[in-house]
């Protein structure tokens, strides 16, 4: 049969099929169905808001890939200085952005990833950046010192990539949404929440999977990350955090390759390391480490696994660059660590100006002061 | 070049490839949508204006993804714009046909270049070095416009029709440029044809009681199907299984099995309910591409019910013009393998696709044989060998998703030997995930038995309009407390 794709009439001719089929539509009160539709949709997600509140959420922001991007984007809007932090979550965790804008002036740009080592974003700032500032680059050994490249590093890939309508779906999403709603957060999707549920019996000869961490903290537009008071304040609650620490802790992992191996690797990432901060301070930036505390466990893991003198020191040797560990300052050890890697919000602001003292002091000793950490 | 779409690789489902761009699944594409429905119905403005409004969105949504590629666009329409009027102005045929090889030349050239061009290099360079000589193929690091597969399919039909006199070439150029770059159908289809659409954007479209309440609530369907279903329930199982490098036993590589035919339904499915829903919202009326292929009896009815806009594509643009059944058994038989060949080599450049397009191939090749052998008879018409027909047709259909999902042949080859031969492995799924699936599985399963011969319009007729309404708004809270994670949709890389 020919059919017409004219849009004339006068060029249909016969025997073509005169108009294109059109789609059904039930028949009904639709404006009685839209209005229904409408408040069961409205009413059950009032309903789950006011369950999640019940579970001590409160509306904050995601720690997305955007949000990450947008905070990124400060470096170019900001100028070349400022000061940036990268790292894992001990760093995102526990340094109180408002106190360090308190002691400076300026709001740090926080780039510290939970779960993430800091070497592809010291060697992206150092490379990829015309950065010339002060970064201060946590360390948690079993993040900093591996070679995997933790749980985010691809969101350097999503920050290349961001397109202007992932730009326009963050933007949506931080004003209209996440301020407002409890729920929206990854700890509470669907699946997220039935995936976990303890009456899932194991599976015979499937080995169990990495625990999921749970939400710890809440987040703030500017990425200061604020532990959430449920891990401190809820025993029960405290101790998943404290179980899912073990359970990785307890992971089996890999035989390590043999030690002359290891040697080489360990040599290879304190040059990488040492280049890229040879790389910034040629642009007249500033790069110094900081080891947060940890506690319980984790600490003795950490302590185990890297142990100071063999890790930390060589690399404060490596890159001749000033290095602050907890252990080395009674007021960076008076604070409560609840699930034993992360500081309590209460305890940041203080933690926080603690150490910047520490990095002024240090840094005016090695006749290299920042303005960045000018009062 | 661009930055925001990747060349697919087989195996690749989740992620970021195209996930740039404005998807359906994204909070820009609700704020879009809204504006340009606004638009749409604001009551002043000529119904050109109208037009040219959507046009301009539409331009907006693909330069989401990435702006140059417009050109591409422009390129294919323009060149089917001008052929289809070379061709009916032309008395002779061999101008005609000249004229129509042009387009056709034309767009697969576009599309070879864009999407086949490192996988024939690289097989150049294999079936070089087979003979001896090493020859290294140069890089050709081309990114895959989004969407490329459809549109050129759907110029090229306008050009086709009218040099097959099926139809006259449209009289503006206006509707044919919305008809090219229509945003609801554009990156993933259904490959409309010009004959049912360009024409319903000559005029206004009447009134129709329920249009837009019922085009957005099968958006709603859609995006439940997208993000409830395929991402939350049965991505999970699927990338665990084909994503491992150890053997897994024969329940997981069945499970992630099922798991992939269910989400690549849910998801290819739930994007065009999506752009039916939006078409229809905007008051235009796009064809089914889908009609419950998992209840299909045979592979004849699978393909009546899978990815119809393609199907009947190949079978009008390629299939008959081969010669179809008109030249002989033995020439039927290859012109079904060759129809099914390239179908599968349409979606990707890989030769897993091939071997996926074979497998359709040949079950239709024994399907035809048996049919004409044996033929229906009092036992097959009976509801118990239908059932045991659809199973088989549902299990057969499986065994191509493997070679469909998998990375690569070894992957594929591990997990068939696994599902056939009750092979044994670690354990990759856990049992929240298991549940999932099996759930999933079955409730998909159980839909497309009941919907078989039904179409979703008459089953909401019936529904007392209270429990539409119920539906509707369940679905929707149940998207939005998925929290969906806003991978693109599989068909965006083919």
């Amino acid at each position: 049969m020919r059919s017409s794709i004219s849009s004339s009439e006068s060029l249909r001719k016969s025997g073509r099929r005169e108009d294109p089929p059109l789609r059904a539509v039930p028949v009904g009160p639709w404006r009685r169905i839209a209005v229904l539709s409408l408040t069961v949709f409205v009413a059950a997600l009032a309903v789950w808001e006011g369950y999640w509140r019940s579970e001590w959420f409160v509306p904050s922001y995601r720690n997305s890939d955007g949000l990450w991007t947008l905070t990124h984007d400060r470096i170019d809007r900001e100028g070349p200085g400022g000061t940036v932090i990268v790292g894992s979550s001990r760093v995102l965790f526990d340094l109180n952005l408002e106190a360090w804008r308190d002691e400076t002036g300026a709001v740090p740009i926080q780039l510290a990833l939970e779960g993430t080592g800091a070497r592809p974003f010291l060697t992206h700032l150092a490379q990829d950046t015309a950065f010339s500032g002060l970064v201060v680059v946590g360390v948690t050994p079993p993040l900093f010192f591996p070679s995997e490249p933790g749980l985010r590093t691809a969101i350097l890939d999503y920050h290349r990539d961001e397109s202007p309508s992932q730009r326009v779906s963050q933007l949506l999403s931080m004003t209209f949404l996440e301020p407002y709603l409890a729920f929206y957060d990854p700890d509470t999707a669907l699946f997220t929440v039935l995936a976990r549920q303890t009456f899932w019996p194991d599976r015979e000869g499937k080995e169990p999977s990495f625990p999921k961490v749970r939400k710890l903290s809440l987040t703030r537009r500017t990425r200061q990350n604020d532990m959430w008071n449920k891990v401190e304040l809820d025993p029960e609650y405290r101790k998943i955090a404290q179980d899912t620490w073990l359970a990785f802790l307890r992971a089996p992992r890999p035989p390590p390759p043999p030690p002359e191996e290891l040697e080489r690797q360990f040599e290879a990432l304190l040059e990488a390391v040492a280049a890229d901060v040879r790389r910034i301070r040629e642009r007249g930036g500033e790069v110094v480490f900081v080891r947060a505390p940890s506690s319980g466990p984790f600490f003795e893991a950490e302590n185990h696994g890297f142990p100071r003198e063999r890790t930390w020191d060589p690399l404060l040797q490596a890159t001749d660059a000033v290095g602050i560990h907890f252990q080395d300052h009674a007021d960076l050890q008076d604070v409560d660590l609840p699930e034993w890697s992360h500081i309590r919000a209460q305890d940041t602001d203080r933690f926080t100006r603690a150490l910047i003292g520490h990095l002024r002091t240090a840094l005016a000793e090695r006749g290299t002061p920042r303005k960045e950490l000018a009062p | 070049m661009s930055r925001l779409t990747r060349r697919p690789q087989p195996g690749r489902i989740r992620g970021t490839l195209g996930g740039g761009g404005l998807l359906f699944n994204s909070l820009t594409f609700v704020a879009f949508f809204a504006i340009v429905l606004a638009l749409h119905y604001m009551p002043w403005g000529s119904w050109r204006v109208k037009k040219v409004q959507l046009l301009i969105a539409s331009y907006l949504f693909y330069a989401a993804w990435n702006p140059p590629f417009i050109v591409l666009l422009w390129i294919s329409t323009a060149l089917d714009w001008y052929v289809a009027k070379r061709i009916h102005a032309s008395n002779s045929r061999t101008a005609r046909r000249g004229w129509m090889l042009v387009s056709v030349f034309g767009n697969l050239g576009i599309l070879g270049y864009f999407k086949y061009g490192a996988f024939l290099l690289d097989n150049w360079a294999a079936l070089m070095s087979t003979v001896g000589i090493e020859w290294q193929a140069p890089g050709w690091n081309i990114v895959l416009p989004v969407g490329i597969s459809f549109y050129t399919f759907q110029t090229m039909a306008y050009s086709l029709d009218v040099f097959l006199r099926r139809a006259e070439p449209s009289d503006s150029l206006l509707d044919f440029t919305l008809f090219v770059t229509f945003f609801p159908q554009l990156v993933a289809g259904p490959i409309v044809r010009p004959a049912d659409l360009v024409p319903q954007f000559a005029e206004r479209p009447a009134p129709q009681p329920g249009r837009l309440p019922w085009g957005l609530a099968l958006m709603v369907l859609g995006m439940f199907e997208k993000i409830v279903i395929a991402d939350g329930a049965l991505a999970p199982a699927a990338d665990a299984v084909y994503g491992t490098k150890d053997a897994v036993p024969w329940t997981d590589a069945w499970l992630g099995t099922l798991a992939f035919s269910g989400q690549i339904f849910c998801d290819f499915a739930g994007y065009s309910t999506t752009a039916i829903g939006a078409s229809l919202a905007l008051g235009f009326s796009l064809s089914d591409n889908f009609r419950f292929p998992y209840a299909a009896v045979g592979f004849s009815d699978f393909w009546r019910r899978w990815h119809i806009s393609l199907s009947t594509w190949l079978r009008d643009y390629l299939y008959v013009p081969l010669g179809g059944n008109r030249k002989g058994a033995g020439r039927t038989y290859v012109n079904l393998m060759a129809t099914m060949l390239l179908g599968g080599l349409w979606h990707g450049a890989s030769w897993t696709f091939v071997v996926w397009g074979g497998l359709h191939g040949t079950y239709l090749g024994v399907e035809r044989f048996l049919r004409e052998r044996i033929g229906p008879n009092r036992i097959s018409r009976t509801l118990p060998f239908q059932i045991a027909l659809a199973m088989l047709t549902y299990f057969l259909v499986n065994v191509t998703w493997v070679f469909f999902r998998a990375r690569d042949f070894g992957t594929a080859w591990r997990l068939i030997g696994s599902m056939l031969a009750f092979g044994g492995g670690t354990p990759v799924l856990d049992t929240s995930v298991v549940a999932s699936v099996l759930v999933a599985v079955f409730a998909i399963l159980l839909v497309h038995g009941l919907m078989r011969d039904r179409r979703i319009e008459d089953v909401a007729s019936a529904f007392p309009w209270w429990l539409t309404a119920a539906i509707v708004g369940g679905m929707l809270f149940v998207t939005v407390i998925t929290q969906g994670s806003n991978d693109a949709f599989i068909y965006f890389q083919f």
